[in-house]
């Protein structure tokens, strides 16, 4: 029987974008199914209202929204989002988050991928090897620096991972001059600090051009097609081939499956919330983790009772965020010579610093050799109004307006840099962090939305400090003041994973080690729901490696 | 706390905790009531800010964003043509605009109840002592929270929208834009459909 086409692609961002460009360019027809607008260079500005306080990016928590399970007094409480303002949306256009990303790029390490059997296992905690090494991946992160553009500088450390090439395919981007004071804070400590990798262009790249240096990156679509977006790198590649449709505002709801347990057809709504069908031999799931599991587990079948791939009910289990926390601390300008300070004044170059020193903690004080994790250093977010909210409110919760207001303002925004540290740790899969069905509220369509229970464990709240005790020095060595830190079990919802982890049991996995379902012959899975742990670095640049690495075993299975 | 859940919010809840607002009249000699703020942008300022509920939230603005020397005011960062354009615009939240204005009447009637007048009537000082008085309330520190929110947007928002003339908000915390700038053909509610009151980044 004839297929509307070879492969369906659902959701455009990082775990998408590889798929379609690779089976596209391999000759098959591919449909990407995208829930919100195909926005391009030409949407993107610099506006804060847009990107940041009125967000055209998500949708309206009114009619679109998580429940999120916390913890109060021993009872799992859920609360809707609509009502919390929690936002756990990252993204909803072509590209997806991908488009909203700052670019900060590390790959795993070999020990990621084998957690279980290099650091053993912890109580309450369902770690689990993965059923690929970092050899079977090195080559996809390569191809990634090239098909998605990653802007470095190797530098040789202690823990640095193995590379099949020597060093990146374009320079970095041009570095923020607090970058030396950053450098030799830590050097006097004997620290590594290395140049950040940044899926940002420092060039131009094929109809790409190169970062214009803005300041204005993370949280922003980029204007010149730099950054690294799947939509930017990929997606339009793609559909230059003359195979590849993408179609926005298609928001998938189910996927029906047949009497053999096979994936026939998408079913989605449409921009006018019609009902529209698309099938094709191959279906791709790639929503990012929370939204790949509610659809999996709304899209029941004859073979599927429990939902798609659930039969062993380990759909939606294990997610991941990322742990850790971050510190600031002021760089006063008083005190500092002229030149000093507008140098530090600077907005548009990155800070590309980080540190990967505790990647392993072997310290006796700690309990011996455990994992660690990544300190990035940044700026503040350069977002005025953002920044400015924060002054509006006093001592005892009361409102500060007129005179002390504007004193306020004035100081935040003109007495000193902010230099920040974020800390990513493993965030430890547990049975209390998870995806399921909410069983009262629904979305603007009528069906479930996701319900995420969002528990933690607290040996990510033990590396985290043991991190920050140690990145809070070098704010200290650079003579920052007013230094604040925090490590919390909070999820970041930028950083999403898990949920459909693959391995080689299918009583403990959901997806086999191509990233297919194991009871499901042409479904596959390609965000970042796949891992079974996270590692210590943000997600996307694997997300892209493993999408790229399962691209290639689809088209070699049609 | 997002805005929306103020729109539920009723004259009753607003007034709670306001019973010490009885001795304000008293407080205050007449002859210090009227002090508006005019000046150099009162030429500027279009019919429709002359009559409420605009008046009123002018006034407001005002006393939490004072022109100074240097610093620029709430009529220098046309912070009232920013909160017009924001509340009226097709795509806004309708229930802040219902609660914005709803806490006009509320405030009026207050200072109509104790002196006799409209908040437009009264000096900076009992303007001052009202709306602090306002704000033990949960719903007036709501309301006054959310038009200090919407200053400082018109403070630091990009000038397309109707707020920060010239980067005047910009300037004055020397603050560098980013870019490319919005045009007008790709203001926020062109894009797509809002989400209020995100708080991210």
């Amino acid at each position: 029987m004839d297929k509307d086409y070879d492969v369906c692609v659902i959701g455009s961002g990082a775990g998408g974008g590889p798929v379609a460009l690779t089976l596209a360019e391999a000759g098959y027809s591919v449909v990407v199914l995208e829930k919100g607008p195909w926005l391009t260079e030409q949407d993107f500005y610099k506006d804060e209202l847009a990107c940041c306080r009125r967000s055209v990016y998500t949708p309206d928590l009114e009619d679109e929204q998580h429940v999120i399970e916390n913890l109060y007094d021993g009872d799992w409480v859920g609360e809707a989002t609509s009502e919390s303002g929690w936002d756990f949306w990252n993204g909803n256009c072509v590209g997806g988050s991908s488009n909203f990303m700052s670019g900060f790029f590390y790959r795993l390490k070999p020990e990621d991928f084998r957690l279980l059997s290099e650091f053993g296992p912890i109580e309450g905690a369902n770690v689990a090897d993965w059923p690929i090494a970092y050899d079977d991946l090195e080559p996809w992160y390569t191809l990634v620096e090239k098909e998605v553009g990653i802007s470095g500088r190797f530098v040789d450390h202690p823990f640095a991972e193995p590379r099949s090439t020597p060093d990146f395919p374009m320079p970095p981007t041009h570095e923020h001059p607090v970058v030396a004071q950053i450098d030799n804070a830590c050097r006097k400590q004997g620290l590594h600090p290395l140049p950040t990798p940044r899926a940002i262009l420092s060039g131009t790249k094929d109809e790409r051009g190169g970062c214009a240096y803005s300041g204005y990156c993370g949280s922003y679509g980029c204007s010149t097609g730099a950054k690294g977006s799947s939509r930017a790198a990929l997606l339009n590649r793609a559909v230059a081939t003359g195979r590849c449709e993408i179609r926005a505002h298609a928001k998938v709801h189910k996927l029906i499956s047949d009497t053999s347990g096979n994936v026939l057809a998408a079913h989605y709504f449409d921009a006018d919330d019609r009902t529209q069908v698309v099938d094709a031999k191959i279906f791709v799931v790639a929503c990012q983790a929370i939204e790949t599991s509610r659809l999996l587990l709304s899209s029941s079948g004859p073979k599927h009772a429990q939902g798609l791939g659930n039969n062993k009910g380990q759909v939606g289990k294990n997610l991941l965020f990322s742990a850790g926390g971050s510190g600031t601390g002021d760089l006063e300008y008083a005190g500092m010579s002229d030149d000093n300070a507008a140098a530090l004044k600077q907005r548009g170059p990155f800070v590309n610093r980080g540190l990967q020193d505790w990647y392993y903690i072997d310290d006796k004080a700690f309990g011996g050799r455990a994992k660690g994790g990544t300190v990035d250093f940044l700026l503040r977010h350069p977002n005025p109004i953002g920044k400015a909210m924060s002054e509006k409110w006093g001592e005892d919760d009361q409102l500060v307006w007129g005179r002390p207001l504007q004193q306020r303002l004035k100081s935040l925004f003109t007495d000193a840099q902010y230099l920040r540290y974020e800390i990513f740790c493993d965030w430890l899969p547990t049975d209390n962090c998870s995806v399921s069905l909410d069983t009262g509220i629904r979305d603007k369509w009528n069906t479930p939305v996701a319900k995420v229970r969002i528990g933690y464990h607290e040996h990510d709240l033990k590396v985290g400090r043991y991190i920050n005790e140690r990145a809070r020095k070098v704010l200290e060595a650079m003579g920052a003041k007013n230094i604040h830190s925090g490590i919390s079990g909070s999820p970041p919802q930028n950083l999403v994973a898990g949920g459909c982890r693959f391995g080689d049991d299918p009583a403990t996995s959901v997806l086999n080690a191509d990233c297919r379902a194991h009871d499901v012959e042409n479904l596959y899975v390609t965000d970042g729901s796949f891992m079974p742990t996270g590692g210590s670095v943000p997600y996307t640049w694997t997300i892209y490696a493993n999408a790229f690495r399962v691209a290639d075993r689809i088209r070699s299975s049609l | 706390m997002t805005a929306r859940h103020n729109a539920g919010i009723n004259r009753r809840e607003f007034l709670t905790q306001l019973a010490m607002l009885g001795t304000l009249a008293a407080s205050y000699p007449a002859s210090a009531l009227v002090k508006l703020r005019t000046g150099k942008g009162a030429a500027a300022i279009p019919e429709w800010a002359g009559k409420d509920p605009w008046l009123t939230l002018a006034a407001v603005q005002e006393q939490m964003f004072p022109a100074g020397n240097g610093t620029p005011g709430a009529s220098d960062i046309q912070a009232i043509v920013y909160l017009r354009n924001t509340l009226e615009n097709p795509a806004a939240d309708g229930e802040d605009r219902e609660f914005v204005f709803n806490g006009v009447g509320w405030l009026n009637d207050l200072t109509q109840e104790h002196s006799g007048k409209p908040f437009i009537g009264l000096g900076e000082a009992q303007r001052e002592t009202l709306l602090r008085q306002i704000e033990q309330s949960n719903a007036g520190q709501n309301w006054l929270s959310l038009l200090l929110t919407y200053l400082l947007e018109a403070l630091l928002a990009d000038p397309v929208y109707g707020g920060n003339p010239e980067g005047i908000g910009w300037r004055w915390l020397e603050h560098q834009p980013g870019f490319p700038r919005p045009p007008a053909d790709r203001t926020w509610y062109r894009l797509g459909k809002p989400v209020y009151y995100r708080r991210k980044a």
